[in-house]
């Protein structure tokens, strides 16, 4: 038993496009511990989304292994994967997936329909979840009727749903404007603050991985680099700009009177 | 909020579309009830056809039994034996009033038409087809009969039918117009020896209100139930025959279907009447016993050559031809119900194959629209068999609505419907039926049993499970990963 929530070793996916062959991950090697926040970062065709939807146990590995929750997917037959992906799995994606023809709370019940068997349980629990996202005055409303940002709120209520180990997110803020951008992101890092809730994100957007607490830069099929980000900082109440204390909800430092979610340019890729 | 809620929301999402497929199943399901409906009033029609069939036939063998002793005398008209009305037809006074038998295409068996007229309620135990097309002879020439040794009593009769409705009949690619006879007017020679006498067969003996006819009575007529329904009339009532007003003096119950619309009166009323003044159509010789019979036929023919003549045996005789003759018709119409019943079998093969390829064409569509929404769905954890569930619940929904709508179209439709579908059998059981005494194939006879009903819903359950199976497997198939990145 470690501490470990997900454990990749020497994993290689190999897609076939017609005869050619192209290695979207190659030996790749990562771990991820409990609580953690971490954001994937990457050019196009880095092979980000493929590492995602290996984690997310919809797309298998060609070779290596994964361990989810001490857990060794790696040869699980799909027969059994949708429970992992239920109980150990949230999926937050960048064009919300939600289903139109269901109000919030029902989308935000839909994962907990093969898991909790009471009605009426499901329908507290998805009503609890939108509170915490902020929504709750908005859960019969459909889909269309909500801003893109809370749309995606729901999605991560959604993806909360069975209290799962680790809350994938692809690209979150692809589809986001700037404020909304910043209202999903400081939701994402209080749920990681607040619940412990590993989330391992996928993103484009330099100011969304810095706030994040490590931030990996994937190539050609593998990590080149890692980092930290704003957020280990603001985990350890310490100003990252003057290592003065902060507390966990501040939005700039007291002390050096920064923003605490400031966009730095500290990758270049 | 369950799956059956999350399919309903599906459905109603798509208004128009859920609308055309359930109209469209929901007429291939009408008509796939409707056939069976169909089937089964032609089924039933056919047994009361050959109920009626036997029965008539032994009420009549039972009659002419009766009347060993009786010797009918009428003059038959060239064409009596098929009981077509041709155009060059001499003027007969009933000419307009007959009935056009058909030629029933198995009737080659030197008995040709015999049955032709047989339906037109001639009286009993005098058998129908005998009489048919019978020509008007003048009562004056043939006193002489009477005066036969060994003749006990002549009667005359004069036979008119009256019909006003045209039925229209197709059968074997031709058409025939036929004239539903309202009633039948027996004119009959009123004497105090034969009315008085239950030998002498002219009248019919089960009254059941008021009296029967008697000597000289003139202006009143006897009446058959089915008469008196027909002219709304009982007794004392006075009705209008021909635009002369009679009486009815009595009503009987008929024997057999053939006196059902056979209504009695003074043969002198009838002349009348009918401007027929001093003419018969039968005369009934009835002899001192049934020994002398022959005597009495050889004398008739040596008299009047031109006239035909048939007694109990004969009649008999004519009889068991008739039967084999109905059983004939009888094996025709099975045999045609049977391949009626193929073309059936055939025709709702082609209708469930068309729901099952309506609900499989749309389902396949709408899993194809639904690629990402499945997707996400097995992304956030739904099984291949949930996924499977969703779909084959929402054809199951479609299929069930579809059939309810169905059921109600074929209650109103169904006589339609088999009308169209099932041509063959209704026509030529139409003039089986009508041969056979009456008994018609109506399409409006065809109606939707609740047996029958619940079988189609049922099958329109089935049929959209069946539809559904493969869209639904092909959703289960497919891969979250590659769902996510179909827009």
């Amino acid at each position: 038993m470690n501490n470990n929530v997900l454990e990749i070793e020497n994993l290689s996916r190999t897609y076939m496009l017609g005869k050619q062959s192209i290695n979207a991950l190659i030996n790749l090697n990562m771990h991820v511990s409990k609580g953690e926040f971490i954001a994937i970062m990457g050019p196009s065709g880095s092979g980000k989304s493929t590492l995602l939807n290996v984690i997310g146990c919809i797309d298998k590995p060609t070779s290596g292994k994964i361990c989810l929750d001490d857990i060794d997917v790696t040869n699980t037959p799909e027969s059994k994967l949708y429970k992992i992906r239920r109980n150990k799995m949230g999926f937050v994606f960048q064009s919300f997936n939600l289903l139109s023809y269901l109000s919030a709370r029902e989308n935000v019940e839909l994962p907990m329909e093969g898991k909790i068997k009471d009605k009426t349980e499901r329908r507290k629990k998805a009503s609890e979840l939108l509170r915490l996202v902020g929504l709750l005055d908005r859960e019969n409303h459909r889909p269309q009727k909500l801003s893109q940002g809370e749309q995606q709120r729901v999605a991560i209520a959604r993806a909360l749903a069975n209290d799962p180990a680790i809350i994938l997110a692809d690209e979150p803020t692809g589809n986001l404007d700037s404020k909304n951008k910043q209202e999903i992101i400081k939701l994402l890092a209080n749920l990681n603050l607040t619940r412990g809730t590993t989330i391992i994100m996928v993103t484009h957007d330099i100011q969304v991985a810095n706030n994040t607490e490590r931030v990996l830069l994937l190539k050609d099929g593998n990590i080149i680099k890692e980092k930290e980000g704003l957020h280990l900082a603001k985990k350890q109440n310490m100003c990252p700009h003057c290592k003065g204390s902060i507390k966990i909800y501040d939005e700039t430092c007291p002390i050096c009177n920064k923003k605490l979610y400031e966009i730095e340019e500290f990758f270049t890729i | 909020m369950g799956i059956i809620n999350r399919a309903i929301k599906n459905i109603s999402k798509r208004k128009i579309r859920a609308l055309l497929v359930i109209v469209a199943l929901s007429i291939s399901l009408s008509i796939m009830v409707s056939i069976p409906a169909g089937l089964m009033a032609n089924q039933k029609s056919t047994n009361s056809m050959a109920e009626n069939l036997s029965s008539t036939i032994t009420d009549t063998s039972e009659s002419i039994n009766q009347a060993l002793n009786q010797i009918d005398v009428y003059m038959s008209s060239r064409y009596a034996g098929f009981g077509f009305n041709y155009g060059d037809t001499p003027p007969s006074p009933q000419s307009g009033d007959r009935i056009i038998g058909g030629n029933n295409g198995n009737n080659n068996d030197g008995n040709p038409g015999r049955y032709g007229g047989f339906g037109e309620g001639n009286i009993p135990g005098q058998f129908g087809g005998i009489n048919d097309g019978a020509t008007p002879m003048n009562q004056s020439l043939y006193m002489d009969i009477a005066e036969i040794s060994g003749v006990a009593a002549t009667v005359a009769e004069l036979e008119v039918s009256q019909g006003s409705k045209n039925q229209t009949t197709s059968m074997m690619g031709q058409t025939f117009t036929t004239q539903i006879t309202d009633y039948t007017i027996i004119g009959v020679e009123l004497k105090s020896e034969f009315t008085s006498n239950s030998n002498y067969n002219s009248l019919p003996t089960n009254i059941v209100n008021g009296r029967n006819l008697q000597a000289d009575d003139t202006g009143v007529v006897l009446l058959s139930q089915n008469n008196s329904a027909f002219f709304e009339a009982g007794i004392g009532d006075i009705i209008t025959i021909l635009d002369h007003e009679f009486a009815i003096i009595g009503i009987y119950q008929p024997t057999t279907a053939l006196e059902e619309l056979v209504l009695y009166m003074n043969l002198s009323d009838a002349q009348h009447i009918t401007e027929n003044a001093g003419y018969i159509t039968t005369l009934k010789v009835y002899t001192t016993s049934s020994d002398s019979v022959d005597f009495v036929v050889a004398k008739i023919r040596e008299l009047h050559s031109e006239l035909t003549v048939t007694t109990g045996q004969q009649r008999l005789n004519q009889l068991e031809t008739l039967q084999s003759t109905y059983s004939d018709v009888l094996e025709n119409t099975q045999s045609s119900l049977a391949a009626t019943q193929a073309t059936a079998i055939q025709e709702i093969i082609v209708v469930v194959a068309a729901t099952s390829l309506i609900v499989l064409f749309v389902m396949l569509y709408t899993v194809r629209e639904r690629t990402k929404e499945i997707g996400t769905l097995k992304a956030i954890g739904f099984s291949n068999r949930a996924v499977m569930g969703q779909f084959l619940l929402e054809g199951l929904c479609l299929s069930t609505i579809a059939g309810i709508i169905g059921i109600v179209i074929a209650i109103f439709a169904a006589p339609t419907f088999s009308a169209l579908l099932l041509p063959s059998v209704s026509s030529t059981l139409g003039m089986n039926a009508m041969v056979a005494g009456g008994t018609r194939v109506s399409m409006a006879s065809v109606s939707i049993s609740v047996e029958l009903a619940l079988f189609a819903f049922g099958a329109s359950m089935l049929l959209g499970v069946v539809g559904t199976l493969y869209p639904a497997w092909r959703a289960a198939k497919i891969r979250p990963a590659e769902a996510m990145r179909y827009e």
